[in-house]
């Protein structure tokens, strides 16, 4: 790798800002579904996806994981687990939009709110940039800012 | 990368997410079934709410049952969609009584039809359950004799009944 983009790549002011970035992002994303699980339960149907035993199950749980793990990016607990679960999120997400974008399946994205979010290629794009954000967090080697607990 | 040491965090975090997300779905109001009924025959796809009863004797399963019900005029045909989606369409002679604004209106709804009414309620097809639970609200407010019609508006539509 060039060596500028190295240090860039392992730049701590850029770590904690993606860290900040995907954190925030994802425990606003948890809000209206942890508020109303019920309407997102309907979102995940509408994927035409899932088996229908497990709907009801990711609606109460997903929510969750999004919080959780976007807490411990921004508090700086155990930030390359929370970042690789989340990078796992986007790449499932980013799976199951393109699915649904070739097989012309209109659908809802429910990924903000239970309001439409925009085309369904620009919210693949903006997946692909937070899993971006993501691998820097995750392959981040240099010492990490504003962590409760120092991890590695 | 200490892979042992990512996982295990890992498995701390599901862990932490896990609990806490059925501790939150048991307790809030808000809270859903931990399997929905999302069979497409029953009509009326839904997560299902806690303790939610429903009989499907009250629904009306097909479209042409619910012309000829309509077509003998003894029944009020009840819009649970948004008012907006109303205005847009919706089966000719229906009342409108959005879910969302239910408690704003039903006052009015019942000056004008007595608890005995003969109420159809419907939404948008079978992948919405706003006439069920339009029906289950019906209910508690004394009605009695309420159907829902599953196939909804669009089912409606694709007949070429009357619309307006």
């Amino acid at each position: 790798m060039n060596k500028n983009l190295r240090n860039l790549f392992n730049n701590g002011w850029i770590e904690i800002a993606f860290r900040w970035i995907i954190g925030a992002t994802f425990i606003y994303a948890s809000y209206y579904k942890i508020m109303s699980p019920m309407d997102f339960a309907k979102i995940l149907y509408g994927y035409n996806l899932f088996p229908e035993f497990l709907i009801n199950l990711i609606a109460i749980i997903l929510p969750f994981v999004e919080l959780i793990s976007g807490l411990s990016l921004i508090l700086g607990v155990y930030p390359r687990s929370a970042a690789l679960i989340l990078n796992g999120l986007l790449l499932a997400f980013i799976l199951i939009l393109t699915i649904n974008i070739m097989r012309g399946h209109e659908f809802d994205c429910g990924c903000f709110s239970a309001n439409k979010t925009g085309s369904p290629i620009m919210m693949v794009a903006r997946d692909v940039i937070y899993l971006l954000m993501g691998l820097q967090v995750l392959l981040f080697n240099g010492i990490r800012k504003g962590c409760f607990i120092h991890p590695d | 990368m200490q892979l042992n040491k990512v996982i295990k965090e890992m498995f701390f975090l599901l862990g932490i997410s896990i609990i806490s997300a059925f501790a939150v779905n048991f307790i809030s109001p808000a809270g859903i079934a931990l399997v929905g009924k999302w069979d497409e025959s029953l009509g009326g796809k839904a997560s299902k709410t806690k303790g939610y009863v429903f009989s499907g004797e009250l629904e009306i399963k097909d479209v042409k049952t619910a012309k000829q019900i309509y077509d003998s005029d003894k029944a009020v045909f009840v819009d649970a969609r948004s008012l907006e989606d109303f205005e847009r369409g919706h089966i000719k002679g229906a009342e409108s009584l959005p879910l969302g604004q239910f408690d704003e209106l039903i006052g009015a709804f019942r000056k004008k039809y007595p608890a005995d009414t003969f109420i159809v309620t419907y939404c948008s097809g079978r992948t919405c359950d706003d006439s069920h639970r339009l029906e289950q609200l019906l209910f508690d407010h004394g009605y009695v004799n309420v159907s829902i019609f599953i196939d909804g508006y669009q089912g409606w539509k694709a007949e070429g009944f009357p619309i307006e």
